[in-house]
C-alpha cells in the first residue's frame, strides 16, 4: 500500500513534481506513464525514500518514509531506471550482500536468495561475475535484489528497457505474478505494457497527474467514440447511406484503404457490427473487413501530453469545465490546455 | 547492525577483488622491504650509532619520503569508496535499503581502515626478524605502530570525506591529497614563527612531531584526542555531505 499526499519536489527554481497525490492498494499494479522529464523518476525516488519531498508526505505500508525511514524502507523493493550493481562481485555474492543489507541472515537469507534466483531465472548465472553479464541478466539480478526481502511494495522504473523481446515477455510475466502478491508501481514508456499489466494508470505530465483511471476508462473518457472499419468488395454505391441508418452509427466517413472502405463513427458504447453484417447480407454485398477500431492508450497519452493537440481539442473532461485549478499551474500558454489539465487532475475516472 | 555489517564486508571484499589494492600492497611492501634492507645494513655496520630504535625508519624516521608514500596510500585507498557509488548510481539502491548515511560512511571507513591495517601486518615480520638476531625494545615499536594507526585513521577519514564530495575518483584523489598536504604543512609552519605561543599551538597539530613521539614509545593523550576528534569531524562531514545530495 502506497499513499502519496501532495508530493512536491523542487530543484532550485524548477518544480519537477508538483502536488502529486495518489494511493496504490495492495495487490494492485499501478502504472505510471509520462513523457521524458515529466517527473516520473523524481516521484519514484520520493516513494522509495531516496529523495525527500520538498512538500507532502509518503507512507508505505502505513509507515512514513521520512519519519520512520528504516521501517518503511524494509517494505520497499526498488528497481531503479539505471541498474547499477557492483561489477566485481558474483551474482550469488551480490545477492547475499543485499540479503544481509536487508537484515536477512542464515537460513532465511538462503531461502530468500534461492527463491529470488528461481523467480528471476538466474540459476545459470549464479556463479558469474556481474560485470560480464548481459544487460538482461543484470536487469534480472537487480530485480532479484528488489524482491529478495519480500517487500510489500515493489517499485519498478522502466523494467523492460534494453531487453530483447523474449526477455521482455519473461519479465512481464514475472511482473504480473509479483503484482498479485503486493502493491506494484510500474513506471514505463511502453504503452502496450501498461495495457497488458496495469490495473490502474496515472499519466504524469509536467509534474502533475494529468489523468488517472483504468486503461479502459481512460480510453473511453479521453478518446471520443468507438468506430468500426468496414470494407466491401466492389464499390456498393448506397452502402454509406444504408449503414448511416443503422442504430448507434453517428457518421459514415470514407475509409483509409480506398474505394469500398468506410469508417463508421459510433455512439459511445455502441457496437453495430452485427447490423453491418445483416445489412451486407440483405443487400448482397461481399464483406471483406469488419474491424472495431479501439482507441489506444497511445492516443490518450499523446492527447494529454502534447501541448498543441490538447489546446485545440480539449478532452471531454475539460468540456465538463472545472477551471479552478488553472490559476495554480505555471503561466499557461493556452487557457484551454491549462483547463484540460486542471480538470483532469481532479477527475476520478470510475474504475 | 546487519546492514552495517553487510556494507563493511562488501567494501572489504571490494578491496580484495580490485587490482588497485594488490598494486598498493605490492609497492608498499617493496618500499618497506627496501627500508628494512637499509635498516639491516645500518645495524650490521659496526661504526653505526643510535641503533637502539632500529624500526624508526619504518615509522617516518627516514624523512619526507615516508609521508609522501603514506599520503598516496591513504588517497588511493579512499578515493573510490563513495564517489564510485555516486558515479555508477548504485548509491540509489544503497540509500533505499534500511541503512543511514552515517552507517554507510562508517562501514566504508572501517573497511578502509581494516585494509590499511592489513597492509602493515607483513611488516610485523621485520620486528620478528630483528628480535631473532638481537635484543629488541618493543615499546617504541608498539608506539610506532600505534602512531601509524592513528595517523592512518585520520588520513582515511579525510579521504572518505573527499570521496563523498564528488562522483569522480580523480577529483576525490586530488582533494584528499591536497587536504592531507595542508594538514601536514600547517604543523610545520610553527618553525616560521618566533612567537612561542604560536609555535606551541602549531606544534599540537604537527603530524611530524606526533610521529616522533610515537616512535619513541610516548603515547600522549592529547595526541589521541587530536586524532579522535579529527576522525570524528571528517566522518561527520562525509556523512553530512552524503545526506546533502538529497536536498539539491
Amino acid at each position: 500500500m502506497i499513499e502519496a499526499q501532495n508530493l512536491t519536489r523542487r530543484y532550485g527554481d524548477f518544480t519537477a513534481v508538483d502536488g502529486v497525490s495518489f494511493t496504490a492498494a495492495d495487490h494492485e499494479i499501478l502504472g505510471m506513464l509520462g513523457p521524458n522529464g515529466a517527473g516520473k523518476t523524481t516521484t519514484i525516488r520520493m516513494i522509495t525514500g531516496f529523495l525527500p519531498p520538498s512538500a507532502g508526505r509518503v507512507t508505505v505500508a502505513g509507515r512514513d518514509l521520512f519519519e520512520a525511514p528504516r521501517e518503511a524502507r524494509r517494505h520497499v523493493g526498488y528497481l531503479p531506471e539505471n541498474v547499477a550493481l557492483y561489477p566485481e562481485m558474483r551474482v550469488h555474492e551480490y545477492l547475499a550482500y543485499r540479503a544481509l543489507l536487508e537484515g536477512l541472515t542464515g537460513a532465511a537469507a538462503r531461502e530468500a536468495i534461492g527463491e529470488a534466483v528461481e523467480r528471476c531465472l538466474l540459476a545459470e548465472v549464479r556463479e558469474q561475475i556481474i560485470g560480464t553479464l548481459s544487460k538482461g541478466f543484470r536487469q534480472r539480478t537487480a530485480l532479484a535484489t528488489a524482491i529478495l526481502h519480500r517487500p510489500r511494495v515493489l517499485v519498478l522504473d522502466e523494467p523492460t528497457v534494453g531487453l530483447d523481446p523474449k526477455q521482455i515477455i519473461a519479465i512481464r510475466e514475472l511482473i504480473r505474478e509479483l503484482g498479485r502478491e503486493r502493491t506494484l508501481l510500474l513506471s514505463t514508456h511502453i504503452l502496450p505494457e501498461v495495457e497488458l499489466l496495469c490495473d490502474r494508470v496515472m499519466i504524469i505530465d509536467r509534474g502533475r497527474i494529468a489523468a488517472e483511471g483504468t486503461p479502459e476508462s481512460l480510453r473511453e473518457s479521453w478518446v471520443g467514440n468507438p468506430s468500426v472499419k468496414v470494407a466491401f468488395k466492389g464499390e456498393p454505391a448506397d452502402a454509406a447511406a444504408v449503414l448511416g441508418q443503422l442504430a448507434g452509427v453517428r457518421e459514415v466517413r470514407p475509409g483509409p484503404s480506398g474505394p469500398g472502405s468506410l469508417v463508421l463513427e459510433c455512439e459511445r458504447g455502441a457496437d453495430p457490427r452485427e447490423e453491418v453484417f445483416h445489412a451486407a447480407v440483405e443487400h448482397g454485398w461481399t464483406l471483406l473487413e469488419l474491424t472495431p477500431e479501439r482507441a489506444s492508450l497511445e492516443d490518450v497519452f499523446v492527447r494529454l501530453t502534447t501541448r498543441d493537440t490538447s489546446a485545440e481539442e480539449p478532452g471531454p473532461a475539460a468540456a465538463a469545465g472545472d477551471a479552478s485549478d488553472a490559476s495554480e499551474s505555471e503561466p499557461a500558454p493556452a487557457g484551454a490546455e491549462a483547463e484540460a489539465r486542471g480538470a483532469a487532475g481532479h477527475e476520478e475516472v470510475p474504475s | 547492525m546487519r546492514p552495517f555489517l553487510a556494507t563493511f564486508l562488501r567494501e572489504l571484499r571490494a578491496y580484495f577483488l580490485s587490482p588497485l589494492a594488490y598494486l598498493v600492497l605490492f609497492f608498499f611492501l617493496i618500499i618497506n622491504g627496501i627500508i628494512f634492507a637499509a635498516i639491516i645494513g645500518f645495524l650490521s655496520d659496526p661504526r653505526a650509532s643510535g641503533t637502539e630504535r632500529p624500526m624508526d625508519a619504518l615509522f617516518g624516521g627516514g624523512g619526507f619520503f615516508f609521508w609522501l608514500v603514506f599520503m598516496i596510500i591513504c588517497t588511493v585507498l579512499t578515493m573510490r569508496l563513495i564517489s564510485e557509488e555516486l558515479r555508477s548510481g548504485s548509491i540509489e539502491v544503497l540509500m533505499t535499503a534500511p541503512i543511514t548515511e552515517a552507517e554507510v560512511v562508517t562501514a566504508k571507513y572501517l573497511a578502509a581502515l581494516t585494509f590499511f591495517c592489513a597492509l602493515w601486518i607483513p611488516t610485523l615480520l621485520y620486528g620478528a626478524i630483528l628480535a631473532h638476531y638481537s635484543k629488541v625494545d618493543w615499546g617504541p615499536i608498539a608506539g610506532g605502530y600505534f602512531g601509524i594507526f592513528c595517523l592512518g585513521a585520520m588520513c582515511l577519514a579525510v579521504g572518505i570525506f573527499a570521496s563523498a564530495m564528488t562522483r569522480s575518483q580523480l577529483v576525490a584523489a586530488i582533494m584528499t591529497f591536497t587536504l592531507l598536504t595542508v594538514l601536514f604543512i600547517v604543523g610545520l609552519l610553527g618553525n616560521l614563527f618566533n612567537n612561542d605561543t604560536i609555535k606551541q599551538a602549531l606544534s599540537h597539530i604537527d603530524l611530524v612531531s606526533h610521529m616522533d613521539e610515537f616512535r619513541k614509545g610516548i603515547v600522549d593523550t592529547r595526541r589521541l584526542i587530536y586524532y579522535a576528534s579529527a576522525i570524528f569531524f571528517f566522518l561527520f562531514l562525509a556523512s553530512r555531505t552524503l545526506e546533502d545530495r538529497k536536498w539539491r
